[in-house]
């Protein structure tokens, strides 16, 4: 009785055994298919990122710093600070990505990240920029910027010196002159700090 | 069917006087602050009378503005009623001391030692006051006192000072550096109390007995925990658990995060029902908002809880049946096999194999993708196959027979009385399960039965996780056939700071009730985060089902439990 029952439990093992034949993964020959919603690595759109310091703030480890990077928008990210995560502490939670005002940081499918050093896997927006500007659009955009901080000084300066005029010159022209000139001057100083 | 506001004016009537304040938040949760003296008169009362016979857990918090402490029991019914009691007991900040309610409800035990160990509330009446969570030379610091300033650091290897035993071994000693005296993290006066080898030790009646270790690091419950057995010759006379190995402090974390990021912590609790964890917080949080969650984001939870259920209790299942080794085939590799598809599931939807980070307050993170229907539709029949293959070959091993049936048996009333949930309460007969007891989002509206043993030995045990796996299944159909389309997150925008106020909820985790008691003090950060757990509540009837039975039963016993030392330390 004892042996006849044992009988199904050797047999269905064998029958299991032959039918399931791929379960091992061949894994580094041939990736695995990852669905599309996959926590891989960080992609950062650097052309719409505004370095607002967002994922920095909301990451549950701090593994997120504001670095300098050059291939930005300087239109967008005035001072051209942008994401860079270290992978050695990164859990991979995803809210970095849902907190993002702009969406420009996704998480994809590349999950390969190994490095010899510890500061192999703290990756710079550099690596991690799957879009970005190249030298010559940045330059041409930093041109606009400074053009734009100009113009919008200039404004200022003639808003004020209207104001000014109008209030009658003897309402403190002094304070709203130094205050036009300081705006004027900071701007393009903060477009060309990349 | 009783409700909140009858039990309250039933303990007025009782009681005058006793309740100091009151709030009936709705049908099923009463909120009250109880006199110290009367407690335990009041709890007697509601156990007898209105039929409390579930001690469900004790949260300690500390209100240092106000300059008091507060320890809250949560008390609740099985099946009688569905109201949930937070009864508040107060005491003064400098010297707290309240009731022990050990002499009621037995398995008050380890909740007050917790509760002891970390606030330094005096239980008045508990028969062993010993630290259970922290190792020896923390105690004193009352670490969850909100005026707790961290504790020295142990962790560099220079420091430590070699000292010689009597026994003759090695142990190590680390002196505070006078920064550390000044800072205050030093514990100034340490509690007396015998040690966990000392309390071992007094048992040793004769030279026949000796004691044998199960652990830290042993396969019956994947995590580490030391079970020290008093044997003599094959019998267990008496078990001693020691927890605390993996003591993560997530609850102290959590009170040094910012709501969002608490959910990450919930997922680390016990990785493989991280869903469900994720579930309570959330659903806690939202209680306190007041949030709406729609009906597409509730139908996505309750999709992928169950599926992490059937994960949970395939891979809970499948590691168990190794150690009882010799059953005549190894399922563990077959279960791991068709987990894998069940994972793959969970990760087309949440990203994460695990850890998955996915409920959010008011909704979830991700949309189902495409195709995510017929996926299921094709890989749930399947499974269905397999674990009808799989009780069909456990009902039919000798050896497995042998090794299970009438192994570590619980009565029902045994069952309640110590305070166990999940599928080893279910095993024993007694129908208890959140998603019918306090329901939550949509459970109500789908069909499904709970799963109950008759025996509550460890055969039952994993039958009644195989079968709750099949009515998993039918709960999913179900889910994928009434999904409404609609958004997955609340209208309604999340404020970083959440308004002052309290709550408490429960949600059934693969191992049991599972509860998260969350204050606010209207800061950007929890004020408090009890996490009551269901294998902290399962451990605990560990040691008085290990007495009297054979050595290699011991892990029969322990393995059916379905542990997770993770959760239970926090």
């Amino acid at each position: 009785m004892l042996k006849r029952k044992m009988i199904k439990n050797f047999t269905w093992p064998l029958k299991t055994a032959t039918r399931e034949i791929e379960v091992t993964r061949l894994y580094p020959e041939f990736m695995m298919n990852l669905p599309a919603a996959e926590r891989g690595i960080h992609e950062l759109d650097a052309t719409i990122c505004i370095g607002c310091g967002t994922c920095a703030r909301v990451c549950p480890n701090s593994c997120i710093e504001m670095v300098n990077f050059k291939f930005g928008s300087p239109l967008k990210n005035k001072k051209m600070q942008f994401p860079q995560i270290d992978y050695g502490r990164c859990m991979f939670c995803g809210l970095c990505v849902d907190e993002c005002p702009v969406e420009c940081l996704k998480m994809g499918q590349k999950v390969t990240m190994a490095g010899w050093t510890r500061e192999d896997i703290i990756k710079s927006p550099d690596f991690l920029a799957t879009k970005r500007f190249s030298a010559k659009e940045v330059a041409d955009l930093e041109a606009e910027a400074k053009r734009i901080a100009a113009e919008k000084a200039a404004a200022k300066k003639a808003a004020a010196k209207e104001g000014a005029a109008k209030e009658g010159a003897a309402k403190k022209p002094a304070k709203e002159g130094a205050a036009a000139i300081k705006n004027g001057e900071a701007k393009p100083k903060e477009g060309g700090a990349a | 069917m009783t409700n909140a506001s009858e039990v309250l004016s039933s303990i007025q009537s009782a009681f005058p006087g006793a309740v100091l304040d009151s709030r009936v938040e709705s049908d099923r949760r009463l909120w009250a602050t109880i006199d110290s003296k009367k407690i335990l008169d009041v709890c007697k009362h509601l156990t007898a009378k209105l039929d409390f016979d579930h001690y469900s857990g004790s949260a300690g918090v500390d209100w240092m503005a106000r300059n008091e402490m507060e320890v809250v029991e949560i008390m609740t019914s099985h099946g009688a009623h569905q109201v949930v009691a937070m009864l508040k007991v107060k005491t003064p900040r400098d010297n707290p001391s309240v009731p022990s309610l050990v002499p009621l409800y037995w398995n008050a035990n380890w909740y007050e030692r917790e509760i002891w160990e970390m606030l330094g509330i005096n239980m008045e009446g508990h028969p062993e006051l010993y630290p259970l969570l922290l190792s020896d030379p923390l105690v004193g610091s009352w670490p969850w006192r909100k005026d707790f300033k961290g504790y020295p650091d142990l962790t560099t290897g220079e420091r430590a000072v070699a000292i010689t035993t009597p026994e003759g071994y090695t142990d190590y000693y680390f002196p505070p550096t006078q920064a550390e005296v000044e800072a205050g993290t030093v514990v100034a006066e340490r509690p007396k109390y015998p040690t966990f080898l000392e309390r071992e030790e007094r048992e040793i009646k004769s030279d026949s007995e000796m004691i044998m270790h199960l652990g830290p690091q042993h396969a019956m419950v994947p995590g580490p925990f030391l079970l020290d057995i008093l044997v003599e010759g094959e019998r267990v006379k008496k078990a001693f658990l020691d927890i605390g190995y993996i003591h993560k402090g997530i609850e102290k974390i959590m009170e040094n995060r910012s709501w969002l990021q608490g959910i990450t912590y919930t997922d680390r609790m016990c990785y493989v029902a991280s869903l469900t964890n994720n579930e309570c917080y959330c659903g806690a949080v939202e209680k306190i908002l007041g949030l709406e969650v729609p009906e597409r984001a509730q139908y996505i939870r309750v999709i992928l809880e169950e599926l992490s259920r059937i994960q949970s209790h395939l891979i809970g299942t499948g590691e168990f049946l190794t150690l009882i080794a010799g059953v005549g085939f190894a399922p563990w590799q077959y279960m791991i096999i068709d987990r894998e598809r069940i994972i793959s599931l969970i990760e087309s939807v949440t990203g994460a194999r695990l850890t998955h980070t996915f409920v959010r307050f008011g909704g979830v993170r991700n949309d189902l993708p495409e195709g995510f229907a017929e996926q299921c539709r094709k890989d749930l029949p399947y499974m269905k196959s397999r674990i009808e293959e799989f009780i069909d070959l456990f009902a039919q091993d000798p050896i497995y027979h042998a090794r299970m049936e009438n192994i570590g048996s619980i009565s029902p009333e045994t069952g309640k009385r110590l305070g166990c949930s999940g599928p080893v309460l279910r095993a024993t007969g007694v129908a208890y399960d959140m998603r019918k007891e306090d329901p939550y989002l949509v459970y109500p509206e789908l069909d499904f039965k709970i799963i109950t043993g008759t025996r509550g030995d460890s055969a039952d045990r994993i039958d009644v996780r195989l079968r709750e796996m099949l009515e998993s299944i039918h709960i999913i159909e179900q889910c994928l056939d009434k999904i409404p389309s609609g958004p997955i997150k609340t209208e309604a925008k999340i404020p970083k700071k959440v308004p002052a106020g309290e709550a408490y909820y429960r949600v059934e985790d693969p191992r049991g009730e599972m509860g998260m008691y969350v204050i606010s003090d209207g800061g950007d950060k929890p004020y408090r985060v009890k996490v009551r757990g269901p294998f902290y509540a399962t451990f605990q009837t560990l040691t008085p089902l290990l007495e009297g039975v054979y050595i290699a039963d011991a892990v029969a016993i322990a393995g059916s439990m379905d542990g997770c030392p993770s959760e239970s330390d926090r």
